[in-house]
């Protein structure tokens, strides 16, 4: 009884800091329409300047000060400023990839800053305890409790009782009636983020101290992270509902953490415990009410890059083939060796990642559904290819895509009915748990890492670095002549058209709900089928090759050089195969892939569409019209003349 | 990009593909002329505390233009949604035919045969006209149907009939080639000719609306819902709207028009209701309409009404409803 008290105080405390850090969230979001990713990021830096000052004998209340009411508001009207402001009005995903390009370099900036090796730990603000019916529990705990009743207190008092907090609610409901009563819809929304990176911030300095093993980067961004589930409790707009979920949370984690592992077998109770919050999230999410079908009175005016046809994109796979095939014989079989030099491990890599830039470029470019998880399915594929038959055959390669497409069926199916950001929120509560639970359990990759045997078919083996590195190759080539012929088909146009109107969609008998599925599944198959020739390309795949957040980073440099084109995929994956590989630039590659997409904006093409790069730069596999020809390439006439027309005034305007 | 120079010369005489009349000469809901397709009663809707549509009632016949107007805010793009599926009524019910619309999704009344435009202008922007078009006619091709994959090679069709359209449909040579000429011969019909290869983001206004309604055609509707059909258009265009609208009603189609154009309206319809805040407040034929006190009060005149001086108009209501 007395261990239960103790459990429950602890679990309230960790559940006002997941409710101090989601409100934070809500706040941002309902001010401004941003769901900030890099939330659990900015409590993190701000636990990490804390224990900073603290190292160089600040007093802890001028500790406190400089970074709760000075750093975080600063920073959040920084960023509010200088990356948000121009993104309102833009699409959907493009706010989701800017922060999240936020959330890597703050990431980047701390590993750089504060290096992983060593031990930091922070202490509570009053050490000690103090007893309550008998049971010695922690000040450390009573002060969060207080603090998170205070914020509690205080919002209410914001939101009913201020001027401001009118405004703030205000400008949620209608932006346009807002500015039309006088006050400005930016201040409002850069109050907004103030607020939310100082709450953030708060929750970020509360928790250090609960952390005995000290404070890790990866571990206090995840933490924060929980935040999110109860913030969708609250549905990312009611206060209440957000601090009861975040209690919830806390107690339930506590709870289970504490109390389950002595009854489940050796070994899977710390990984449930690992994924509990994620699938809290998963649950909220899937509770969420469905959102109503509505017009979107507005058209995308972005120009398209065009649809390479059927005998031209043929055409182009042959000559990239003969390409490599030239390449591998300049290079010769030393360097092309996957442990000998760099290059080696690049061009194969460039191959297997490009394979999940293309399932992304289906996914997102063409359906506009965000997806964080693309990484999980690339590490399930790798599993199943290691384990099927003792690796290394065909019908690894199949069981992988077709586990993998039937997971991804799984995970959109119950979020299918939410807006973008949600199941966006979901793949990432999907990839954690997976990497959590699963890629850290030592008994799915094994100690060593998994092996995985290349391919070998009767008379035609891929066990040499040459052989395996043609081999990947050439299944990239097919997989962008398929994602090029979906995008041709009568299934591809449905993609593109739900993703500009889906009211439209429904309007002339399509069923949205179905597509959105069937696109998933089929790209999560595809990142299987990578993720299974990059376990026969490395030849042993371990925990760390599928990190969640790697797989945030490539998302975004394939958004950086365009999410829409098979070009784009290619040049993302030897970006990220070059970073990822070359000493001393895999430091600051969320770095960049952040200031990437922040530089990019809102140029929903990337560089590969950007007007000036298309004007000066003409490669020979990019062409740029204003339209999609792919469809019906073969026709003649009066067309002809239009579309040519069109072209000379697009070019004139340019 | 600027806007594209087009030649909008307007909806031509030219036959209407079988694809828009099929439906409508081998069905029973609603085949005589005369007979309600459409039967909306005591529909309401309320956002918060704020009543959109209280109680409306009205009918649409096939063959027959039905008219709808009033003033901006007066819920009849909120009956739009009601009927098409994307707005839940809070109570009444809508029949289609004779059947109930409840808790049927919008996808499937589209594919029942209701079809809407939208006042503003729900494209698929990153598509070309035809393509858009082409969306609207494949909608019924289900996913394990063999056109599925086979559109994915344009190569291996055949060649494609530039004649008459019975050609192309006994002669298909490919499923990509009926669509495509189809969704030409649908353009050609609303009267963009040649403009099916220009992204439809790129395009005016007038002719986007057109296209629109294109896309509207091609699923072979019943029943017609027009948002505002015209705004945008200049007088010529309106007026060749107007004949094109005629000989859709002609052809057995009922339609139900959203416009804020008094001569268009005056001269199509063969029946106006007239909406203003959320109820019907008039109907009848045109010269009815026209000389209706009341309406001449709410909307054609200029006169004030005790009505529209206090509260909240359900235009705010609309807003608000859209924006929750």
């Amino acid at each position: 009884m007395n261990q239960f008290l103790e459990f429950t105080v602890l679990g309230i405390a960790i559940g006002a800091c997941y409710a101090i850090s989601a409100t934070g969230l809500v706040v941002t979001y309902t001010t401004s329409g941003v769901f900030n990713f890099a939330h659990g990021a900015v409590g993190m830096i701000a636990a990490f300047c804390y224990w900073e000052l603290l190292a160089h004998h600040v007093p802890v209340a001028l500790s406190l000060v400089i970074i709760l009411l000075i750093g975080g508001p600063v920073l959040g009207a920084f960023v509010e400023r200088v990356f948000m402001r121009r993104m309102y009005g833009a699409s959907a995903e493009r706010p989701i990839m800017v922060t999240l390009g936020l959330l890597l370099i703050l990431m980047g900036a701390a590993i750089l800053i504060w290096s992983p090796t060593v031990t930091r730990t922070v202490s509570p603000l009053v050490s000690g305890t103090f007893p309550l019916f008998g049971v010695n529990l922690p000040w450390q705990d009573l002060i969060i409790l207080i603090v998170a009743i205070v914020v509690a207190v205080a919002l209410r008092f914001l939101f009913y009782s201020t001027r401001l907090g009118f405004a703030l609610r205000a400008v949620v409901d209608d932006p346009d009636l807002l500015t039309m009563s006088g006050a400005s819809p930016n201040a409002m929304s850069r109050t907004g983020w103030m607020m939310g990176f100082f709450l953030a911030a708060l929750a970020g300095v509360l928790i250090a101290p609960t952390l005995g093993t000290g404070i890790q980067v990866d571990t206090l961004t995840l933490l924060v992270v929980n935040g999110y589930a109860a913030a969708v409790v609250g549905r990312l707009k009611n206060i209440p509902m957000t601090f009861v979920g975040g209690i919830v949370l806390g107690l339930l984690v506590t709870y289970f953490q504490n109390y389950a592992p002595q009854h489940l077998p050796q070994g899977i109770g710390a990984e449930l415990t690992a994924v509990f919050p994620m699938v809290f999230l998963f649950i909220a999410l899937v509770a969420m009410p469905s959102v109503r079908l509505r017009a979107v009175g507005r058209l995308s005016t972005i120009r398209i890059p065009r649809v390479a046809g059927g005998r031209e994109s043929l055409a182009a796979g042959v000559l990239f083939i003969v390409a490599a095939i030239i390449f591998s014989l300049f290079f010769g079989p030393v360097f092309l060796s996957q442990g000998l030099s760099t290059v080696g491990p690049i061009a194969g890599q460039t191959m297997v990642y490009g394979i999940i830039a293309l399932s992304l470029v289906l996914l997102t470019g063409y359906a506009g559904q965000v997806s964080l998880c693309q990484f999980a399915f690339m590490g399930i594929g790798a599993f199943c290819m290691g384990k099927v038959a003792g690796g290394g055959s065909l019908l690894g390669l199949v069981v992988a895509v077709a586990v993998c497409a039937a997971v991804g069926a799984l995970i959109a199916l119950p979020t299918i009915r939410l807006r973008g950001l949600y199941l966006a929120l979901a793949t990432f509560a999907f990839a954690e748990a997976v990497q959590l639970g699963l890629f850290a359990d030592t008994r799915v990759y094994g100690n060593q890492g998994l092996n995985v045997n290349r391919i070998v078919l009767p008379g035609l083996s891929f066990e040499s670095d040459h052989a395996e590195f043609m081999l990947v190759t050439v299944v990239f080539v097919l997989a962008a002549l398929l994602v090029l012929a979906i995008r041709r088909s009568l299934f591809g146009r449905r993609l593109v058209a739900m993703n500009d109107s889906p009211a439209a969609c429904a309007t002339v008998g399509l069923n949205i709900s179905f597509t959105k599925v069937a696109v998933f599944a089929i790209s999560a198959g595809l990142a299987g089928l990578g993720g299974a020739l990059w376990g026969t390309l490395q030849t042993t795949v371990g925990t760390t090759d599928f990190d969640i957040f790697s797989g945030v980073m490539f998302l975004l440099f394939l958004v950086v050089w365009s999410v829409r084109t098979v070009s784009g995929a290619f040049l993302a994956a030897l970006t990220f195969a070059v970073f990822t590989n070359v000493q001393g630039l895999s430091k600051v590659e969320g770095l960049f892939a952040g200031g990437g997409i922040i530089l990019i904006g809102r140029a929903a093409n990337g560089i590969l569409g950007l007007e000036w790069f298309a004007d000066r730069i003409r490669l020979p596999w990019v062409k740029r019209t204003g339209t999609t020809l792919g469809a019906h390439d073969d026709i003649t006439g009066p067309a002809q003349g239009d579309f040519g027309l069109l072209e000379g005034e697009a070019r004139a305007a340019g | 990009m600027p806007p594209v120079d087009q030649d909008v010369s307007g909806p031509t005489d030219a036959p209407l593909p079988a694809a828009v009349t099929e439906r409508l000469e081998s069905d029973d809901a609603g085949a005589a002329d005369g007979t309600p397709v459409l039967t909306v009663s005591e529909v309401a809707v309320r956002f918060g505390g704020v009543a959109a549509l209280s109680a409306v009632n009205l009918t649409a016949m096939a063959g027959a233009v039905t008219g709808l107007i009033g003033p901006n805010g007066a819920g009849k793009t909120t009956l739009f949604n009601v009927i098409s599926g994307l707005q839940q009524p809070d109570g009444g019910r809508v029949l289609f035919g004779r059947t109930n619309l409840a808790g049927i999704s919008p996808h499937r009344r589209a594919r029942m045969g209701i079809a809407r435009t939208f006042q503003r202008l729900e494209l698929f922007g990153t598509l070309t006209a035809g393509e858009n078009v082409q969306v609207g006619l494949e909608s019924a091709v289900k996913w394990w149907q063999w056109r599925h994959v086979r559109s994915s090679f344009p190569w291996r069709r055949g060649p494609l009939s530039a004649g008459g359209e019975s050609a192309a449909v006994e002669d298909p040579g490919g499923p990509g080639s009926l669509a495509v000429t189809t969704a030409d011969r649908l353009l050609a019909g609303v009267g963009l000719a040649g403009t099916s290869r220009n992204q439809a983001s790129a395009m005016p206004t007038g002719s986007a609306r057109m296209v629109e309604l294109a896309r509207a055609l091609a699923i072979g509707p019943k029943l017609l819902l027009l948002d505002e059909p015209g705004s945008g258009l200049d007088d010529s265009e309106s007026e060749a709207l107007g004949t094109l609208l005629t000989r859709l009603a002609a052809s057995g189609m009922a339609i139900l028009l959203v416009e804020h154009d008094m001569d268009l309206v005056m001269r199509i319809c063969d029946t106006i209701h007239v909406l203003d805040f959320g109820e019907v407040i008039a109907s009848g034929s045109p010269d009815e309409v026209r000389a209706d006190p009341a309406v001449q009060a709410a909307y054609l005149g200029a006169g004030a009404t005790p009505g529209s001086a206090g509260g909240p108009g359900p235009d705010r209501a609309d807003q608000e409803g859209a924006g929750s």
